[in-house]
């Protein structure tokens, strides 16, 4: 019995802190107060220029409380000049109620989940041989390489936009500024989408 | 060799041509007579018949008979009572005739149209007039002079022709202005041609398959299995009887009947993975909705080939499989699937797949569904009310039940054994969570839907939830 006690204390040790390490729900969360503080207090959606195309396609179809929500999310805003020279109709109409479908799929396609750092990025790409591919929220992929010193970001239909400043961050995530509008591929274009779904 | 060959053919015309020239159909006297008149120069057709307005009847297979070229022989046919000398010029043209009265109606039609279409081609203008008097029926070719009985009878002519697969019917005043709707009769036969090719190549299909799953079968292995983009577009701006004829019209699946509600101005029908708009005043197809998911709907059975395309993780708790439904998910909608049938039974689309912010949040939704991560945040009060669909989190005001703004998105998440999807490749732990759990050699961290995630670098497989970020 003397003999077989250590034994039980010793496995019951190891069962506890497997249980710590593999943590739960129930985990208490790590949190670095210092890291929020550095994102500031205001949210993505408080922090764009409420005027500018993005937020107004956004407002146009409800994503303007996503942005101010929880998140967080790693948002790529293109610039003004960007949604000008777009093509399509829904992008030069985006508060026609009409379009709102396609706004949305385009405008979460340029949403991805987490706080993801140009650093990150960068760091995905070197691992991933050259191309790193990042999720969106709207269940497509874009692909991310580097031109130089600078992010790109290729869509699904081959348009290429350029990150032209980044990290700018957030209390509920993180906002890159880009030089173009993706747009991702139509649905049926083909099965990647559905693909991800297994 | 060759006198006895001209002598032969000679000597068989001589025996064959009094069998030729005698009257034939006993009983009618509708016999052909035909007499060139060499002497006239070949731009005029007369017909003289005795004993009514059948000679009319001959002289239009006559003119249908003579399509051949374009100088076309001059004939002139007389008949006389009381058996007459007829002299026939031309035996191959009384066999033409004879062929043309024994060939299907339509392709009479066909004939008539031709000869009809001459004038476009710079050719004569014949018509048929018939006058009655002195027992002659006299019919005479008239140069673009139309009286009110040949324009009556063109009328007849045309319609029978347009009046098919719902072309359009021509009027009086169409055909008095016939010379100025020259193009309007080509493009309108144009589109007859078109519509009949069509209908043809409709026909050779396998039409039982079709109705079965709603799409051609050449196109049923891809991933959207239905008429292509580029047909699909032409039915643009077409009347919806006219697209009726080529698209297999479907019931709306019920959870789609939300997104695409009737208004008073419009209403919608589906059929082959697409959405069309129709005007209510013009009955015209003013729109053509997105394809959604592959292309199938209630009713209709859902792919073998698809039958692997599981729902994501996130989305189960929401849709639990039952002895009664099962759930497959493509293209960013989401099938329910009788598994005992194999039938879909209804359709959900996804944020952005034609549902989200203005639409009505249907009222299978009655109950509070927010994933528990996120129901600190978002709960239901007297000003709002918070449901989760696949994707979102929505905003939905109690009182018109209308989507009012996406609270939250949701992507498809990650569960614990599972391989890391594609595109989570790039450390994304939010900022309070970095200190703690930041990659490795051993382990990496990948933030999903309110959780962070462990992930085996390699084997890639997600081993363990380690912190829930929202809380």
């Amino acid at each position: 019995m003397l003999k077989s006690l250590p034994l039980c204390l010793s496995a019951a040790a190891i069962a506890l802190g497997a249980c710590s390490q593999s943590g739960s729900n129930n985990t208490a969360p790590a949190q670095s107060s210092e890291a929020k503080d550095a994102a500031g207090d205001k949210t993505i959606g408080a922090s764009l220029d409420q005027n500018g195309k993005f937020f107004q396609a956004a407002k146009a179809v409800g994503l303007d409380a996503t942005l101010a929500g929880a998140g967080p999310y790693t948002v790529l805003v293109p610039s003004d000049q960007a949604f000008s020279a777009a093509e399509g109709d829904a992008i030069k109409d985006s508060a026609n109620p009409q379009n709102r479908a396609e706004i949305t799929r385009i405008l979460t396609y340029h949403i991805l989940p987490g706080v993801i750092l140009a650093d990150d990025i960068g760091t995905a790409i070197d691992n991933g041989k050259g191309k790193a591919v990042l999720a969106t929220m709207g269940g497509e992929t874009l692909t991310a390489t580097k031109d130089g010193g600078k992010i790109l970001l290729t869509s699904g239909d081959g348009a290429k936009a350029t990150v032209t400043q980044a990290d700018e961050k957030h209390s509920n995530g993180v906002v890159h500024h880009i030089d173009a509008v993706l747009v991702p591929p139509k649905p049926g274009d083909g099965a990647g989408s559905a693909q991800q779904g297994k | 060799m060759t006198r006895f060959l001209l002598a032969a053919g000679v000597a068989a015309l001589a025996i064959t041509a009094p069998a030729a020239s005698a009257p034939h159909g006993g009983g009618h006297d509708q016999h052909k007579r035909a007499k060139t008149q060499g002497d006239k120069g070949g731009h005029s057709a007369r017909a003289q018949q005795k004993g009514g307005h059948s000679g009319n009847q001959h002289a239009q297979r006559a003119q249908a008979s003579g399509r051949g070229g374009g100088a076309q022989h001059t004939q002139r046919a007389q008949q006389h009572g009381g058996g007459k000398q007829v002299k026939q010029a031309s035996r191959g043209h009384e066999q033409k005739s004879r062929q043309a009265q024994a060939r299907p109606k339509h392709e009479r039609t066909q004939h008539v149209r031709q000869a009809q279409a001459r004038p476009q081609n710079g050719h004569a203008v014949r018509t048929a007039d018939a006058h009655r008097g002195n027992n002659d029926v006299r019919i005479a070719v008239k140069d673009r002079k139309h009286d009110r009985r040949d324009v009556q009878r063109e009328l007849v002519r045309r319609n029978e022709a347009f009046g098919r697969n719902n072309s359009p019917v021509l009027t009086l005043q169409d055909v008095r202005h016939g010379d100025r709707d020259v193009e309007r009769v080509r493009v309108a036969e144009r589109n007859l041609r078109w519509n009949r090719d069509w209908d043809r190549d409709w026909d050779n299909r396998d039409f039982r398959r079709v109705a079965a799953y709603g799409c051609p079968p050449g196109l049923a292995r891809k991933p959207v299995a239905c008429m292509p983009p580029g047909q699909a577009r032409e039915l643009l701006g077409r009347p919806l009887s006219v697209v009726r004829e080529r698209v297999v019209f479907r019931e709306l699946p019920n959870r789609l009947r939300y997104v695409y509600a009737d208004t008073p101005d419009y209403y919608y029908r589906y059929g082959n993975g697409y959405m069309y708009r129709v005007n209510r005043e013009s009955q015209l197809v003013s729109a053509l909705m997105p394809l959604f998911g592959l292309g199938y709907t209630a009713g209709q059975p859902f792919p073998a080939a698809y039958s692997n395309y599981y729902l994501p993780a996130a989305y189960q708790p929401f849709y639990p499989t039952t002895p009664y439904s099962n759930y497959r998910y493509a293209n960013g909608y989401v099938y329910q699937v009788d598994p005992y049938t194999g039938l879909i039974s209804d359709v959900d689309p996804l944020l952005g797949y034609g549902y989200g912010y203005g639409q009505m949040m249907p009222m299978s939704y009655s109950v509070y569904n927010v994933p528990y991560q996120y129901r600190p945040l978002y709960y239901d009060t007297s000003d709002y009310y918070y449901r989760y669909a696949p994707g979102a989190i929505y905003q939905v005001d109690p009182t018109t039940s209308l989507i009012t703004a996406v609270a939250a998105l949701l992507s498809p998440g990650l569960t614990v054994g599972q391989p890391l999807p594609m595109g989570y490749s790039a450390y994304n732990v939010p900022y309070g969570y970095r200190t703690s759990y930041y990659d490795t050699p051993d382990s990496w961290y990948r933030y999903a839907n309110g959780n962070i995630y462990r992930v085996d670098p390699t084997t890639q497989l997600v081993t363990a939830l380690v912190a829930a970020a929202l809380t």
